[in-house]
């Protein structure tokens, strides 16, 4: 008797080192032919920009409202998750209890959507 | 502890060893053949014969072409974050691979004199499993774009990203009415509770919404947008080449197997024989090896779906996409979600007798409807843009005003006399009062 | 063998959890439902923001957020009526007794007070708060250009903000949520109860702070300090509630009780654990060394904000520590007296000696605030009945004479907005001797001069520490209020003996709101100053149940 989660690990170790190994078998077996412009970010053809990594740190603030947003949801999802498993030993009590819990959370929602959270233009 | 969970843990550490080969292969294989099929009928779709010279049929042509990658120059950019650049496909990939361990893809079987059942990991919270190995994916993305150093990449993944994070949202709620019915994370568990009746009859619009939302949650048309050529050449990826690239690729067919794998055990009775099927000898078909068959044949047709579909379907815009997620699905999924616990308490708690739930149910529905057509398509949108507003300086970043009068080159405008190149400006002589809202007044 | 138990756990699980099926638990309606109308109302108020146009919100969002308070008074006040003992509900999590009722009356007035003060428009045109979001600029909240620091410097931002018209309305549901979690600290009857109620009343606050329209820097650093010092108070309490299930094997204040009655657990685990836990108490109540954020907080945040957070959150803050005292450590306080008794000397003189050397009136107040604390901490200490309903008196006379000074500085005014500098409020006595009047009467209060509510406090609650056996500290707190009283009376020689300059700050002639509210607290002030028996009879009709 093993524990079950053995062949998740080993698979994970397998999967990690087919991975790791490919990635470092690439520059060895290629050809190494480098050139200033193939080292260079690509920017179809343009001269590319000084970017920084990251792109310095700015980006749209949109993604990071469907950031927070996913956060939210997943919570959401992740508490409705156990209650479905054990549905039927909550009874009318659990239904009763989810359903408040998800319209609760429909009114943060509908405010996000119309106050345009969910917009992009 | 169910059958399977028994069974499994009785596997010998050798027979451990076989399945997770046997696993890896299977998607490697998986991924050749789907890479492979996906050329063939986008060929066929497009009256042209698609690869046909490497083997049969053409069928080692994505062997080549894997081959042919791992020779290629491993370039990284100067700009790029050298350990995360490399570690990036690496993330990308291993989830990948690790997620479909948990799918059920037979029942009861003997290997070499030893009884288990074909699936590699058998948990209380399989399910969990496959959505953490997706969530994990996504930093192989983020990481993969940001560490390029390189504008495309890193637009690429941020799209890529929220786009796997919004379609998770909507494929973790259409999990929760199939759990609710299964009363169990397991997949085998979940497997075994559709014996009776497939889930995707028994509840079709979860079905509906975990169909979109995986091919949202793998970046395919007609949800590729992270990849849009036109818009972004390679998304993500651009920087990456050889063996790297690779490995990106071969993640994104790997995660088309996996949902499908996952679709099937969810919606369509896992390895269970089709209709017909498992009557014959009294379900002789649902034992031994036969259910991989049937496993097998489910998910091709989900990936033939993906093919299609590619095939099919424009690229949408952004905004339509991420409406459709925030929008459609997910708030959708959690009326139906409340709609499916509402009905399923009652029902257990005997509240209402068959009957006087049927025409309860229906005065609701024909109520739903009612209002349906009642409320007006759109609204006009809210005036609020009316009030008065003092001139902003857009915080201090110097903006340009709303009217700003390009100086058209002498040669254009000879021409633009006569043809429509002007109009590129519309609004400019039509709203002078935008001049006075966004104009730059830093100093006064 | 431990494989098989480990993944049969989930299904041995659920088959228990089958076989009893669980039950809703009985619900007094009756007794919660003043908690129930303002956690509601707070909710539809998310949907008015989210469904009713522009124009109309600010209306509908006022007369919601009073007619909610006042609905949950009457409903509290009905069911005081009846009340016997109390008890507890939703499952032993949430206590109500007459003490916590008599909590809940205080909070749901005091914050009455405090949604007028917010409400005004007339003082600052269009309200304190920072306006809406300019609609054409694609309608997300957080791409409003006050919104991007950095680049803007503070003028343009400050003018840009001003200049807008119309207010956050988002305000008012955030005031009644934070209500909603300080009526549930009040009633809470096991750690964890309260560390959700701590939450929900603390994460509106932080962002209620952040709101003001005018020095918008300076209210997103109170706010993102506040935020950043609350979260670690609420780790702290965090850890400490698991120290004391680690103690006592439950949350519940209760069993915590028995287990502390008599027993050979571990004392470290209680004493971490009490310590713990305290300490997230004490930082919301602003009392002793847990203070630093007090200052920045009171004098960043849009003025009518502080009112409500310096009256109702020490209200709550308060509540909640009395209960947890009196209910779950009442037995084992030979131990831990020592320390809250060097909390209370320690927050009196911290209050006390920073107070003197204030120049801004909202930071003067912000230390005055934190040497009422050490007070409260006084009677907070004195496990008596006597104690408890002396503080509880203290608790509301202080609160209205807090809400009252705020809403008075706010009437005090340059073009820059509000002149909180003391040097701007020389010779107010000259242009507004109105103002001025009030807000002496209001300092002396504060200061604890007889005919004033805070006298009365004050007596109540020494002399119940007193009879409990606490005669040096209660003489260390009249020494320290004595000292105290020069902070008040520096403004007061400030308003009346000195002459104005010539270009001082005006006085506004406050709205219908504003006056209210002020009205409201003086009237209370004085009346509790006169009648105390009023109150204190109903502070004293019993204690906590658990």
């Amino acid at each position: 008797m093993l524990d079950p989660y053995i062949p998740l690990v080993l698979m994970f170790a397998l999967a990690f080192g087919f991975a790791a190994f490919s990635v470092a078998i690439a520059p060895l077996v290629g050809p190494r032919r480098y050139n200033k412009a193939k080292l260079d970010a690509y920017e179809c053809g343009i001269e590319p920009s000084p970017q920084p990594v990251g792109g310095g740190g700015r980006m749209p603030v949109a993604y990071y409202l469907t950031a927070m947003m996913f956060i939210l949801f997943d919570i959401e999802m992740v508490f409705l998750f156990p209650y479905a498993v054990s549905a039927d030993a909550l009874g009318l009590y659990g239904v009763v209890a989810v359903i408040l819990f998800i319209l609760t959370f429909g009114f943060a929602d509908l405010y996000v959507w119309r106050r345009g959270g969910f917009d992009w233009d | 502890m169910n059958e399977t969970a028994r069974l499994i843990a009785d596997d010998p550490i050798w027979l451990i060893l076989i399945k997770v080969v046997g696993t890896f292969a299977f998607l490697v294989v998986m991924t050749l053949l789907t890479i492979w099929a996906e050329r063939r009928v986008i060929g066929r779709m497009q009256q042209r014969p698609g690869p046909n010279r490497a083997g049969p049929f053409g069928m080692l042509q994505s062997l080549a072409d894997g081959l042919k990658l791992a020779f290629k120059e491993d370039i990284r950019p100067v700009m790029a974050d050298k350990w995360i650049y490399i570690l990036a496909p690496v993330v990308s990939a291993t989830p990948a691979l690790v997620a479909f361990s948990v799918i059920p893809v037979g029942g009861r079987v003997t290997i070499f004199g030893e009884p288990t059942a074909l699936q590699l990991v058998e948990l209380p919270v399989s399910l969990l499993v496959v959505l953490a190995a997706a969530s994990v994916g996504v930093y192989g993305i983020v990481l993969a774009g940001w560490s390029s150093g390189s504008p495309y990449p890193l637009l690429g993944a941020l799209r890529s990203a929220a786009q796997v994070i919004s379609y998770e949202i909507a494929m973790g709620l259409s999990f929760i009415a199939v759990i609710l019915y299964a009363g169990t994370l397991s997949t085998s568990g979940i497997v075994a509770a559709q014996q009776n009746g497939w889930f995707f009859a028994l509840l079709p619009f979860s079905f509906l919404v975990y169909a979109i939302a995986m091919v949202g949650e793998t970046n395919r048309a007609p949800f590729d947008l992270p990849e849009a050529e036109s818009e972004l050449v390679g998304g993500f990826h651009t920087e990456y080449s050889s063996l790297k690239f690779a490995l990106f690729f071969l993640a994104e067919y790997i995660n088309m197997v996996t949902v499908s794998a996952l679709a099937t055990t969810l919606f369509l009775g896992g390895w269970h024989a089709p209709w017909p099927l498992y009557l014959i000898g009294d379900g002789v078909l649902n034992t031994g090896w036969w259910p991989v068959l049937w496993f097998l044949g489910k998910t091709l047709f989900f990936l033939f779906v993906f093919v299609w579909l590619r095939g099919t379907l424009p690229r949408l815009r952004y905004d339509q996409f991420m409406n459709l997620g925030w929008k459609v699905l997910v708030p959708l999924s959690l009326v139906w979600i409340c709609a499916v616990t509402a009905i399923r308490g009652i029902r257990e708690a005997d509240l209402l007798g068959s009957q006087q739930f049927l025409f309860i149910g229906g005065g609701i529905v024909v109520l739903l409807l009612l209002v349906a057509f009642l409320v007006p398509d759109r609204q006009p949108p809210e005036q609020e843009q009316q009030e008065p507003v003092a001139p902003l300086s857009g915080g201090g970043y110097p903006v340009p005003p709303l009217d700003l009068k390009v100086p058209e080159s002498p040669r254009e405008t000879r021409v633009s006399a006569t043809s429509g190149t002007r109009s590129r400006l519309p609004e400019a002589g039509q709203e002078p009062t935008s001049s006075t809202k966004e104009a730059p007044d830093g100093n006064d | 063998m431990g494989v098989v138990a480990r993944t049969g756990v989930p299904d041995r699980h659920s088959e228990v959890l089958a076989q009893q099926s669980t039950d809703m638990p009985p619900i007094a309606y009756a007794a919660v439902a003043p908690v129930l109308i303002v956690l509601v109302a707070a909710c539809l108020g998310v949907l008015v923001e989210a469904f009713v146009p522009r124009r109309q919100r600010w209306a509908v969002q006022v007369a919601l957020s009073l007619l909610t308070v006042v609905c949950a008074g009457a409903a509290l006040i009905r069911h005081a009526r009846e009340i016997n003992t109390g008890g507890t509900t939703f499952a032993d999590t949430v206590a109500v007794g007459p003490a916590t009722l008599f909590l809940w009356g205080t909070l749901l007035a005091l914050a009455l007070g405090a949604i007028l003060l917010i409400a005004d428009r007339s003082i600052e045109p269009g309200g304190a708060f920072v306006a809406e979001t300019n609609a054409a600029s694609g309608g997300t909240a957080s791409r409003h250009p006050a919104d991007a620091p950095g680049a803007a410097s503070a003028e343009v931002m400050d003018r840009a903000s001003a200049s807008v018209v119309g207010m956050r309305t988002e305000v008012f549901p955030l005031v009644l949520f934070s209500l909603g979690g300080m009526m549930v600290f009040c009633a809470a009857n096991d750690l964890l109860t309260m560390f959700v109620a701590l939450e929900v009343l603390s994460l509106p606050l932080y962002l209620l702070c952040g709101l003001a329209r005018r020095r918008r820097l300076l209210s997103q650093e109170a706010a993102v300090k506040y935020f950043l010092l609350g979260a670690f108070a609420s780790a702290f309490f965090l850890y400490g509630l698991a120290l004391l299930y680690g103690y006592a094997g439950s949350v519940k204040f209760s069993d915590i009780a028995d287990a502390t009655a008599g027993s050979l657990r571990s004392d470290t685990l209680l004493f971490a654990g009490l310590g713990l836990v305290v300490m997230g108490l004490l930082f919301k109540g602003s009392v002793g060394p847990f203070h630093l954020w007090t200052p920045d907080v009171y004098h960043g945040a849009p003025t009518a904000v502080t009112g409500f957070m310096a009256a109702c959150t020490k209200v709550a803050a308060f509540g909640g520590l009395l209960r947890l005292l009196h209910v779950a450590f009442r037995a084992s306080s030979w131990e831990w007296h020592w320390v809250l008794w060097s909390v209370a000397v320690l927050s009196m003189v911290i209050g006390v000696v920073s107070g003197l050397t204030q120049r801004d009136l909202k930071r003067m107040i912000a230390y005055s605030s934190i040497a009422h604390a050490g007070f409260l901490m006084v009677g907070a200490i004195t496990l008596t009945e006597r104690g408890l309903s002396a503080t509880l008196f203290y608790l509301l006379a202080y609160g209205f004479t807090t809400l009252a000074v705020f809403g008075t500085i706010g009437l005090v005014r340059t073009s820059e907005g509000e002149a909180t500098h003391l040097s701007d409020w020389a010779g107010l006595a000259k242009r507004s001797p109105v103002v001025a009047t009030v807000f002496t009467f209001l300092l002396l209060a504060l200061a604890g001069i007889p005919a004033t509510s805070g006298f009365m406090g004050k007596f109540a609650v020494f002399s119940a520490a007193f009879s409990a056996g606490m005669g040096p500290l209660v003489v260390i707190a009249l020494l320290a209020s004595a000292l105290a009283a020069f902070i008040y009376l520096r403004v007061i020689v400030l308003m009346f003996f000195n002459d104005p300059a010539p270009d001082g700050p005006t006085v506004s002639v406050p709205g219908a709101f504003t006056t209210a509210a002020i009205t409201l607290g003086v009237v209370v002030t004085l009346l509790l100053g006169l009648v105390p028996m009023l109150a204190l009879d109903w502070a004293s009709v019993g204690g906590f149940v658990s």
